[in-house]
């Protein structure tokens, strides 16, 4: 798996700086041959005025530029002025001795240097290249013998270190042949055929030998073509129509067959434009002017690698001393377009590759416009994404309220309870739709407090207008309880609860409330009544039964007087002269007892009366005097004397009479038991009224009989619980319980000095009265 | 026994009882004498007067049943009818037993009631006469000598003169002196007459 270098920047960077690298040269080259003197004059004047510059002479044995020597000291000089401590006058001469074929030729060159240096004895000498490398070994006589020398990019194979003196040392090269036949079939697998690009110089007779050599080994596989012996336009028009499954191999083209010289870099893009197959190149310089790429010889490493050792040797070391390693190829290089373009995939790539010159992103073209407009996206997203959030926590918001105001009127409406508000100062009303349903609206009717008043009955509507108008305690809500007349008649009974909440102004403005249903509530509590009535009346009957006795004997009285009347009169119309006054009389009679018999009835009649509740002004005297008429005849039969010590002008009380009557008779009998076993003489009920200072009115009745004891205390009230022989233990229970209803309380306590006294106590009318 | 009518003292604690049955009874030609409580009866209550009582048996302070003993304890014998308005058995029997003519219960009809009189009057009447028999013949044994006396008791036990001249340790003489003069005395005849009358006093009982 290949790995591109992903960081495009830096490929660009280095694509700028060799176009930089490449200006700078055509520049130099000027001034260098031309103006090479003068600048060495100005050099030394300004030399011999500051401190003393290292010289260092750079050879050259092609014209400039001249690649790839020309770009191994193009990095080498810059390194090395960048690096170097001390100011560094440089001299670079170009020599093209590599074309000359007579070495007898190369004398003036020498003088030329001479000239050059002007005396001078330069501190490094760098030839560039094997044959710069060959020249010096050549004139090193004349040519400052003892001056270090720096051999820079030659091949390790062209400069055995025999031919090295104690002055020299190298950064060489070791080009690794068959390694770019490997690349191209690595990468092409299918190719058959290789069409090698080399020169016909000196220099690139001597590589063609070394590559043919090399590449004998790829005989079986692939056919290759030498251009050695072509002219460049001969190379082009083969380049042009290889066949599919071959490629180039762009080595070295200083010269072609016909002797013309190319400055390789345009020759190489020449043929990139014509060439139908891939073409591979031999060194890093070459990459982005149409090679694909591979293991590449690094021209800049030398530079660098150079530059080093240069100034290790202006330093003072030995150069003999120093043996840099040769530099190798680097990690394989590609230029992303060529592999586009021949359609080879990186994977192909060994692992370690560097895939450079890929097409420019967006980004890489625009980079602050993308910042920009991403950053204006990013915001714009991020604000589009803040309110959508805030929509959305908004909805979920509303939702959630939404459900929890649903839940509280699904709530508030399963118990049957409508919520409601009203607005005094603006009068408008606020109900939940249930309140419809309980005030018996139609679905569409509006909630509204006329509606709401007109839906109820008649006689309540005064109620309910009442409570929205009046004021309360807001802990203390006012209750009120209205009806509402359903269409078949019949009554649900609804309770407003109603709440001020005072407004900051101190004004009891808002009020609120619920309505409830109670009919179910009512029913029951009727029910309860009834059923309360039911066993009062049983045991009224139950009373009266016990009675019967006294009861026949009080009915028996006036029907006697009747009869007797009735028949003493048939008796005295038989005569001859009838005495009719006293038939008259008698007659009269008959009809006074006739009244009494009938108000006995009638008082046996009320007394057994079923029905409901009645509520009336009840005097408690009379009460008492007409319990006692009851009973006459039981206390006479049982000889017990009945005391009465009635208060004067007792306060009406309110209450069901007859319900009263019963606790009173109830409570003498049992007085009247109770002293069963005392004698004849002391046999006396007491009954007394009076109207104590806390406002109701209170009455006793007491007996002599054996008291109570102590264990039977705190059971009398409990049903079922008697000390008689035939009771049913429901006498007090009652009794109780129709006291508490009627606001009282019923007690039973011993007396001083024998027997047991019950009293009860029963609010005034008056207060009852300001209670409701 | 004024104008020849019979009597009833009638007590009731009701006045309205009282005045109707007053009424009834005087139609029918009673002599009525009402109290309306117990206390006023045996206060104006003259035993002397023949006839019968008519009370109330539930009554204020004392009940008819306790007047009727009170009025046998006081040595009066007045036939007394009951009137009740519950006619419970236990109360009835004691009144029975206690010598109640009848034992009624209110409303009672006048036919009932008549004839309850009726029988209590006739009761009385016969009392009266037996007690005023009794009384003349007391009054004829009074007159007699404890020796005549001795002598009315053997012959009204049967014996036979000689035998009581025997027992008395006396003659014969003078137990027939004897014996005729009780005999006058006495006013009686036969001896059968004089072994009725002796029976009649409880002579030798």
């Amino acid at each position: 798996m290949t790995k591109g270098r992903p960081t495009g920047g830096m490929d660009t960077m280095t694509a700028d700086h060799r176009a930089v690298t490449r200006r700078r040269r055509r520049v130099f080259v000027a001034r260098a041959v031309s103006c090479a003197a003068a600048l060495v004059i100005l050099l030394a004047a300004i030399g011999t005025a500051a401190a003393e510059p290292r010289r260092v002479l750079v050879v050259h044995a092609f014209g400039h530029p001249y690649s790839p020597w020309s770009d191994f000291a193009a990095s080498f000089r810059a390194e090395l002025v960048k690096k170097s401590p001390e100011p560094i006058d440089l001299y670079e001469v170009s020599l093209d001795t590599a074309r000359v074929r007579d070495p007898q030729g190369e004398a003036p060159f020498v003088d030329y240097i001479h000239a050059l240096l002007a005396g001078r004895t330069p501190d490094l000498i760098v030839p560039v290249g094997a044959p710069s490398a060959f020249f010096m070994q050549r004139h090193r006589a004349q040519l400052y013998p003892t001056t270090p020398m720096l051999i820079l990019g030659a091949d390790l194979r062209r400069i055995p270190g025999t031919t090295l003196t104690k002055y020299d040392t190298g950064v060489l090269l070791d080009l690794d042949l068959p390694a770019y036949l490997d690349n191209i079939l690595r990468l092409r697998p299918d190719t058959t055929d290789v069409a090698v690009v080399v020169g016909n110089s000196p220099v690139e007779r001597y590589w063609t030998s070394e590559l043919q050599r090399d590449f004998q080994r790829f005989g079986d596989r692939v056919t290759i073509t030498w251009f050695n012996d072509l002219t460049f336009g001969e190379m082009l028009r083969r380049a042009a129509v290889m066949p599919p499954r071959s490629a180039i191999f762009w080595f070295l083209l200083s010269e072609d067959a016909a002797g013309v010289p190319y400055s390789q870099d345009r020759a190489l893009e020449t043929m990139r434009e014509v060439a139908s197959v891939p073409i591979f190149g031999m060194g890093d310089h070459e990459l982005g002017r149409g090679i694909v790429g591979g293991p590449l010889m690094q021209t800049q490493g030398i530079g660098k690698a150079g530059a080093e050792v240069a100034l290790r040797i202006l330093k003072g070391e030995t150069p003999s001393d120093i043996n840099p390693p040769s530099v190798l190829f680097g990690a394989p290089m590609y230029d992303a377009r060529e592999l586009q373009r021949w359609g080879i995939r990186e994977s192909r790539l060994a692992p370690d590759s560097i895939v450079q010159f890929r097409e420019p992103t967006l980004w890489e073209q625009h980079r602050g416009l993308v910042i920009a407009a991403t950053l204006v996206f990013v915001m714009q997203t991020a604000f589009l994404a803040a309110l959508l959030i805030h929509r959305r926590r908004r909805r979920l918001a509303e939702r959630l309220l939404e459900e929890s105001e649903e839940h509280m009127t699904f709530a508030a409406a399963s118990v049957n309870l409508g919520l409601w508000q009203f607005d005094r100062h603006t009068g408008t009303l606020w109900a939940t739709d249930h309140c419809r349903v309980l005030f018996n609206l139609a679905g569409d009717a509006p909630l509204t407090c006329k509606t709401i008043v007109n839906a109820v009955h008649p006689e309540d509507r005064e109620t309910i207008v009442r409570a929205l108008r009046g004021t309360s305690d807001p802990e203390r809500p006012a209750v009120n309880e209205v009806r509402v007349v359903l269409p078949d008649d019949q009554i649900r009974w609804i309770r407003m609860r109603a709440r001020s909440s005072f407004s900051a102004s101190g004004r009891a403005d808002q009020l609120s409330g619920n309505f409830i249903d109670v009919t179910d509530q009512k029913a029951a509590e009727a029910d309860a009544a009834q059923q309360r009535a039911e066993v009062a009346h049983l045991m009224r009957v139950t009373t009266l039964g016990e009675l019967s006795g006294a009861i026949a004997h009080e009915i028996n009285q006036p029907l006697t007087a009747i009869l007797s009347n009735a028949q003493a009169a048939l008796h005295l119309l038989k005569e001859p002269s009838p005495d009719l006054a006293e038939i008259r009389d008698a007659l009269q009679d008959i009809v006074h007892e006739e009244n009494r018999a009938g108000e006995v009835i009638g008082r046996l009649r009320g007394f057994l009366k079923k029905g409901e509740r009645k509520t009336e002004a009840v005097d408690v005297n009379l009460l008492v005097d007409s319990t006692i008429n009851l009973l006459k005849h039981e206390l006479i039969g049982r000889r017990i004397e009945v005391k009465v010590d009635a208060a004067e002008a007792v306060a009406p009380i309110v209450g069901d009479p007859v319900q009263l009557q019963q606790v009173l008779l109830n409570l003498v009998m049992n007085a009247m038991d109770a002293m069963d076993a005392t004698s004849a003489a002391q046999r006396t009920v007491e009954i007394s009224t009076r109207m104590p200072g806390t406002g109701g009115v209170e009455i006793r009745v007491g007996d002599r009989g054996p008291g109570i004891r102590a264990e039977q205390r705190g059971r009398l009230f409990q049903p079922f619980f008697t000390t008689k022989e035939h009771g049913l233990g429901l006498g007090l229970a009652i009794c109780s319980a129709i006291v508490e209803a009627h606001g009282g309380e019923l007690s039973l306590a011993n007396r001083d000095g024998g027997g047991a006294v019950a009293a009860f106590s029963l609010p005034a009318q008056e207060i009852l009265m300001a209670a409701q | 026994m004024t104008d020849g009518k019979p009597t009833v003292f009638l007590v009731d604690d009701d006045p309205g009882v009282l005045k109707g049955m007053s009424r009834l009874l005087r139609a029918r030609g009673y002599d009525v004498r009402p109290y309306a409580s117990p206390q006023a009866f045996l206060a104006g209550h003259d035993s002397a007067v023949p006839g019968c009582a008519v009370l109330d048996v539930a009554m204020p302070g004392l009940d008819g049943l306790a007047l009727q003993q009170a009025l046998t304890d006081s040595g009066v014998h007045r036939p007394v009818i009951f009137l009740t308005g519950k006619g419970d058995i236990p109360t009835s029997v004691r009144a029975m037993k206690a010598g109640a003519i009848d034992f009624l219960t209110k409303p009672v009809s006048s036919d009932v009631l008549l004839e309850a009189i009726a029988r209590a009057e006739k009761t009385d009447a016969e009392a009266r006469r037996h007690r005023a028999e009794l009384a003349a013949i007391e009054a004829k044994l009074a007159t007699l000598t404890p020796r005549e006396r001795e002598v009315l008791t053997h012959v009204a036990a049967g014996r036979l003169n000689k035998q009581i001249a025997g027992d008395l340790g006396t003659v014969e003489k003078t137990i027939k002196v004897h014996r005729s003069r009780m005999m006058e005395k006495l006013g009686v005849r036969t001896v059968a007459d004089l072994v009725r009358l002796a029976e009649k006093a409880g002579v030798g009982r």
